[in-house]
Formats: C-alpha cells, sequence, structure tokens
C-alpha cells in the first residue's frame, strides 16, 4: 500500500502499522466523534428552521397589505400605529446613542491613557452585561416617575438608548483602536493635529465597523421587550408628542400574549413577530456583510 | 510574522498628543491656556458615558430602595397584597432559588453543546462547512427573546407538557422530584424556562469556546499529532485544557446572559410565588418577577422600593459573574463581536 504513504496521511491510516485492540479503539472512537459532533448543529439549526416555520405559518395566512399598512384608530387588527412607533422610538433612541456612543468611544480610543480606557471599556462591558429589566427598571423609576415623564415615547425611546449606547460605544472604540499604529504615527509624524487625524484618517477607515455597531445596535434595541414595556404604554394611535403613548412592535407582542389564544391580538402578535424577525434577520445580514467587507478591506491594509 | 494581531497593539497605545502650540506663539496660546485645556476637558466628557451610567444605574437603584431591609426580605414568604392591619412580606427566596433553578441546568448544558459545536467547527468539519453552518449560532443570539417566548409558550410548551414531561415522569419516578405532582398540558414550568434558556445563552458560550480552541497554537497540534495521538487525543489532552479560561468564561458570561433574562422566561415560567412542586412545577425568577410587577408598584405600598432591592441583587450578581467572565478572556478577540 504505498500510496496510503503519500502526502495524505491520516491518523486513520495507523492501521497499517498497529492492528491492535487499543489503537484500533482509539482511532474509531476519533473517527465517530468526528462524525457525531457535528450533529449537535443541528440543536441551533433546527430551533431557528422551527422558530421561522411556525411564526409564518401563524402570521402569513391572515397578513395583507391592508393590515401592513392600515392605521385603524385602535390597535386590534392592523399594525401601521405599531409600525409607526416602532420607526419613532428608534430614531430617537438610535440618534441618542449613536451621539453618546461614537463621541464616547472615539473618546476612549484616542484621549485617554490605556488605564483610564481600561476602566471605560470595562464598565461598557458591564452596561452590556446589565439585564434589560434593570434598564427597564431604572427608565421607569428615573424618567417615568422622577421626572415625571409618564409612560410616553419620549421615556421609552431615551431607556432604549441607554440600553443600545454601550454596543456603539464598544464598536466605536474599538474601531478606532484598531486603526494600524503605522498609519497613526504616519499622520501624526506628517504634521497632523490630532483632530485632523480623527476626522480625515481614522474615521474612513473605521466607517465601516462603526457602521456594524450601530446595525447591531438597532437589531438588539428594535428586539426589546423590557425596556420600552415598562416605560411606555400602548397607543391607540400613532404618536403626534414626545409625551404621547406610544405602541412598540415587542409591546404587541407581549400583550398579545397576554390577552390569550383566543384574542384577535393573539393572531397580531405573530404577524409583529413575523415582520420583526424578518427586519432582525435582515439586519443582522447587513452586519455580517458590511463585517465581512471591512475584514477584507483591513486585510488589504496590512499588506 | 509580518502581520501584528491588531489586538495586541490594543493595549499599550499612547494617548493622542497635545496639539502643538500655534507657529505665532501668540500670548495666551501656549500650554497652560486654561481655554484650551478647558477643551480638551470638554473633549474627555464623552468617554465618561459608560461609567456615569452604571454609576447612575446603581445610585438611582439605591434612592429607590431606600436603603432599608424590608420585612422578610431574606424569607420565602412573598405577599405584598395583605389585610390593612397585616404587615406584608417581601421574601424573595422562591425568586433567587427560581432563578438559579433555571440559569444553571441552562448554562450547563448551553457549555456542554457549545463544545461540541467548537470541537466538531474547529477539528472535524471541514472550514467550508463550518463558515456555513457557524453563523446559524450566531443568529439564535440575534432572535428577540419575546418571539423565543411566544415559540416556547405556542409551540414547543404543548409538546413538553403533553408528551415529553409525562413520559419522563412515568419512566424516571424512581428519581426524586420526577414522580408525583400535577404536570401543566401547557407545558409552563422550568424544562421550558431551562430549554429557552439554553438556546439563548448558546450563542455566546459557543462563540467564546470556539474562539478559545482556534487560539490553541499550531505547534502543539502538530506535536500532538506527530506523537501519534488521534485528534480527539490531543483535543482532550492538550486542546481543551490550554483553552480552559476561555471555556470557563463562556460559562460565567452565558450564566449571567441567562440569570438576567428576563421576557422569555416570564412567558414561560408560570410566575407563580411559590416552589416548584416537581421537577415539571412552575415557580418564578427575580427578573421575571420585576418584569411582570412593575405596572402596579405604583398600586401596591412598599412594591416599588421591593422591586429596587431585588434589582440590586439581580444586578450585582449579573455584574459579578459578567467581571468574572471577561477577566478570563485574556485576549480581545471575542469582544470585537459586540453584541455579546
Amino acid at each position: 500500500m504505498a500510496t496510503a504513504l503519500s502526502s495524505t496521511l491520516r491518523s486513520e491510516d495507523n492501521v497499517l502499522f498497529d492492528r491492535s485492540f487499543r489503537t484500533r479503539w482509539r482511532i474509531g472512537f476519533d473517527r465517530w466523534i468526528g462524525r457525531l459532533l457535528p450533529l449537535l448543529f443541528l440543536v441551533a439549526i433546527l430551533p431557528i428552521l422551527d422558530m421561522v416555520y411556525w411564526v409564518s405559518v401563524k402570521a402569513l395566512p391572515t397578513l395583507t397589505w391592508t393590515i401592513l399598512v392600515g392605521q385603524s384608530p385602535y390597535a386590534s387588527d392592523e399594525l401601521g400605529v405599531p409600525i409607526i412607533g416602532t420607526f419613532e422610538i428608534m430614531l430617537i433612541a438610535t440618534l441618542l446613542s449613536v451621539v453618546l456612543g461614537l463621541f464616547g468611544g472615539v473618546a476612549t480610543a484616542e484621549l485617554l491613557s490605556s488605564r483610564a480606557a481600561g476602566w471605560m471599556r470595562m464598565s461598557a462591558n458591564m452596561l452590556v452585561g446589565t439585564p434589560s429589566v434593570i434598564v427597564g427598571f431604572f427608565g421607569y423609576f428615573t424618567f417615568v416617575l422622577y421626572f415625571g415623564w409618564g409612560l410616553s415615547l419620549l421615556a421609552g425611546a431615551v431607556t432604549l438608548s441607554i440600553f443600545m449606547t454601550p454596543y456603539i460605544f464598544r464598536t466605536a472604540d474599538l474601531a478606532f483602536t484598531s486603526v494600524p499604529r503605522t498609519i497613526r504615527e504616519a499622520a501624526l509624524g506628517s504634521g497632523a493635529s490630532p483632530t485632523q487625524y480623527i476626522l480625515r484618517i481614522a474615521t474612513p477607515i473605521a466607517l465601516p465597523q462603526i457602521l456594524t455597531g450601530i446595525f447591531l445596535a438597532m437589531a438588539i434595541g428594535v428586539g426589546e421587550t423590557a425596556p420600552i414595556v415598562l416605560t411606555t404604554t400602548a397607543g391607540k394611535v400613532a404618536p403626534d408628542s414626545l409625551s404621547s403613548p406610544v405602541t412598540f412592535m415587542t409591546t404587541l407582542i407581549w400583550t398579545g400574549f397576554n390577552q390569550g389564544s383566543n384574542s384577535p391580538y393573539f393572531v397580531l402578535a405573530f404577524q409583529a413577530a413575523f415582520l420583526l424577525m424578518v427586519v432582525v434577520v435582515a439586519l443582522n445580514v447587513v452586519v455580517r456583510v458590511v463585517a465581512a467587507r471591512y475584514q477584507k478591506r483591513l486585510e488589504g491594509l496590512y499588506q | 510574522m509580518s502581520q501584528t494581531p491588531v489586538s495586541a497593539t490594543v493595549g499599550d497605545r499612547e494617548p493622542l498628543p497635545r496639539p502643538s502650540p500655534a507657529p505665532s506663539a501668540r500670548l495666551g496660546r501656549g500650554e497652560g491656556d486654561p481655554r484650551q485645556s478647558a477643551i480638551r476637558l470638554l473633549s474627555y466628557l464623552p468617554a465618561l458615558v459608560p461609567t456615569a451610567l452604571v454609576v447612575v444605574i446603581v445610585i438611582v437603584l439605591l434612592r429607590a430602595s431606600d436603603l432599608q431591609v424590608l420585612p422578610g426580605f431574606f424569607s420565602s414568604n412573598w405577599s405584598p397584597n395583605v389585610g390593612v392591619h397585616q404587615i406584608p412580606s417581601w421574601g424573595i427566596g422562591v425568586f433567587v432559588t427560581g432563578s438559579f433553578l433555571t440559569a444553571l441546568p441552562a448554562i450547563a448544558f448551553a457549555v456542554a453543546i457549545g463544545l461540541g459545536i467548537g470541537i466538531a467547527g474547529t477539528t472535524y468539519l471541514p472550514r467550508t462547512v463550518s463558515r456555513f453552518l457557524d453563523p446559524f449560532v450566531d443568529l439564535l443570539a440575534g432572535i428577540p427573546s419575546v418571539i423565543y417566548g411566544i415559540w416556547g409558550f405556542v409551540v414547543v410548551g404543548p409538546y413538553l407538557g403533553i408528551a415529553v414531561n409525562p413520559w419522563v415522569a412515568e419512566h424516571l419516578s424512581f428519581l426524586p422530584g420526577f414522580g408525583g405532582g400535577h404536570i401543566s398540558a401547557t407545558g409552563q414550568g422550568l424544562p421550558l424556562a431551562i430549554f429557552l434558556l439554553t438556546l439563548m445563552a448558546l450563542p455566546i458560550t459557543t462563540l467564546l469556546i470556539r474562539d478559545a480552541l482556534r487560539a490553541v497554537p499550531k505547534d502543539l497540534w502538530e506535536s500532538g499529532l506527530a506523537l501519534g495521538a488521534t485528534r480527539w487525543e490531543v483535543m482532550r489532552r492538550v486542546a481543551i485544557p490550554y483553552s480552559n479560561r476561555g471555556i470557563l468564561s463562556a460559562g460565567f458570561l452565558g450564566f449571567g446572559r441567562a440569570f438576567g433574562e428576563t421576557v422569555a422566561v416570564a412567558m414561560v415560567i408560570g410566575g407563580v410565588s411559590s416552589f416548584p412542586i416537581n421537577v415539571f412545577g412552575q415557580t418564578n425568577t427575580i427578573a421575571a418577577l420585576i418584569f411582570l410587577n412593575a405596572d402596579s408598584a405604583l398600586v401596591t405600598a412598599g412594591l416599588l422600593q421591593a422591586l429596587a432591592e431585588i434589582a440590586l441583587i439581580l444586578l450585582a450578581i449579573s455584574l459579578l459573574v459578567n467581571i468574572l467572565g471577561r477577566r478570563l478572556i485574556s485576549s480581545l478577540v471575542s469582544e470585537q463581536i459586540a453584541g455579546l
């Protein structure tokens, strides 16, 4: 069997030299565990497929264009009002958290000493690790009760932005710290001021990664339930001011669930869940595509 | 090694230098100019955002709790609504137990499955196949928890309650806690919550374990294989011991996630304020309790204060677990995947 000794020698081929039971057991075990372990991927894949299947089955047969855009004043069978509410909350929350997170990330990456920056990164990680219900309760106590904003659009958006900020902060920080040191030194060495370096050199390089962070924060924020349910109250019409009640997509799912499986809200909950899933998966795909492009660009930069 | 890994330069990075003084060297434009240092101080301010938020959240919760221990706080008797002349009891024992009873088994499953997926993806599957399969695991992290909850309640729950749980109860009734007692037909209870939490903790554990296993040096692999070990033997005797810190951190961070998970658990745990009657029983967790009770916090006297104290306990445990987990990760690799 001379061919087996070529460059493609694999561990199984040891059988050629050693036919003892122990060796055959070791090699067989290795081979079989290599075939069985990949089946564990099914633990992740099957639930996703099942979730997509059931949510589609429950939502799609009754989902019509009228339901999607209809803004009947009471949100019992149409999704227009919650969609507008979701957009408004997400708009305010994203703007706020982009401002806070982006400036914070840039300042941490470029201005602070590494010791101070370590503290900031640790607290950002702590914020990410904070359960969403605590952020929600904090928003409820601070904005709704203490500031007296009531259960309103503003309270919900600000609470959600607290939840989203650390994600944007961390990606911005990481994007600016991973601008190659050589580029930084070249820019500063040829006389760029810190401001010029940040705005003209580092930002274009870091931009794709920052965008990834923003999309990711949006994907996480739009699916968040606890902070929104605790700080807003469902509105029958689209909000017309910052203090009006507002319906978020996840609020709709939560209230629909609470109404029980016989109410029309329950069907609406599944329709909202379907839309939400489409949006979240789309955002995740965008994040992946942008991240992959950015990776290629960075690799090109190093060579 | 011509390509320095990005993370290697992160730790020892110098802050940007102060801008050099203007060449004209006009008066009042030098280093000691108060205006310039004020601008510099202002530009530092945004960096304080995360730290400030953590501090403010802790302070607000402390303020909301009024810094006093409520009657019966450490007991297991939660009865906020009592008659006028009786003292309500705010025992959190049931909820702390419920949180651990759901989060600990979930994280055990998640680490075990994550380890299997990590080993398969890094060692046994061709790169092209694992590159195709890995995103599915990551996608689990992207699905909103409320969708997990409603899917668990509508699809998984009845299946567990009608088919699986009675079967398990019948065949394992000799084990303590499995036999006897009522089994809910809706499936709401510990097994369903553990199932959902396992799925929700799986992406973070898989990701961290995968990272840790990939970080094992090629030299170790090759020397192990060259000595005649099979891939499994190198994995078990060399790669896993080498990356045990990463695996442990996966456990801590996944536990933090499972422990603080709110909405999905609130939908499937049953929400009763008593210990579970058997392993299929219904109970409640800390996070779900806060979520389910916050809207009546103003109606019931003292409830707001109690919820704030419970939130402080939840926050303390989550932060502790998170800090421990992050400490164990030496590289910055995992932090590049934001969202975890």
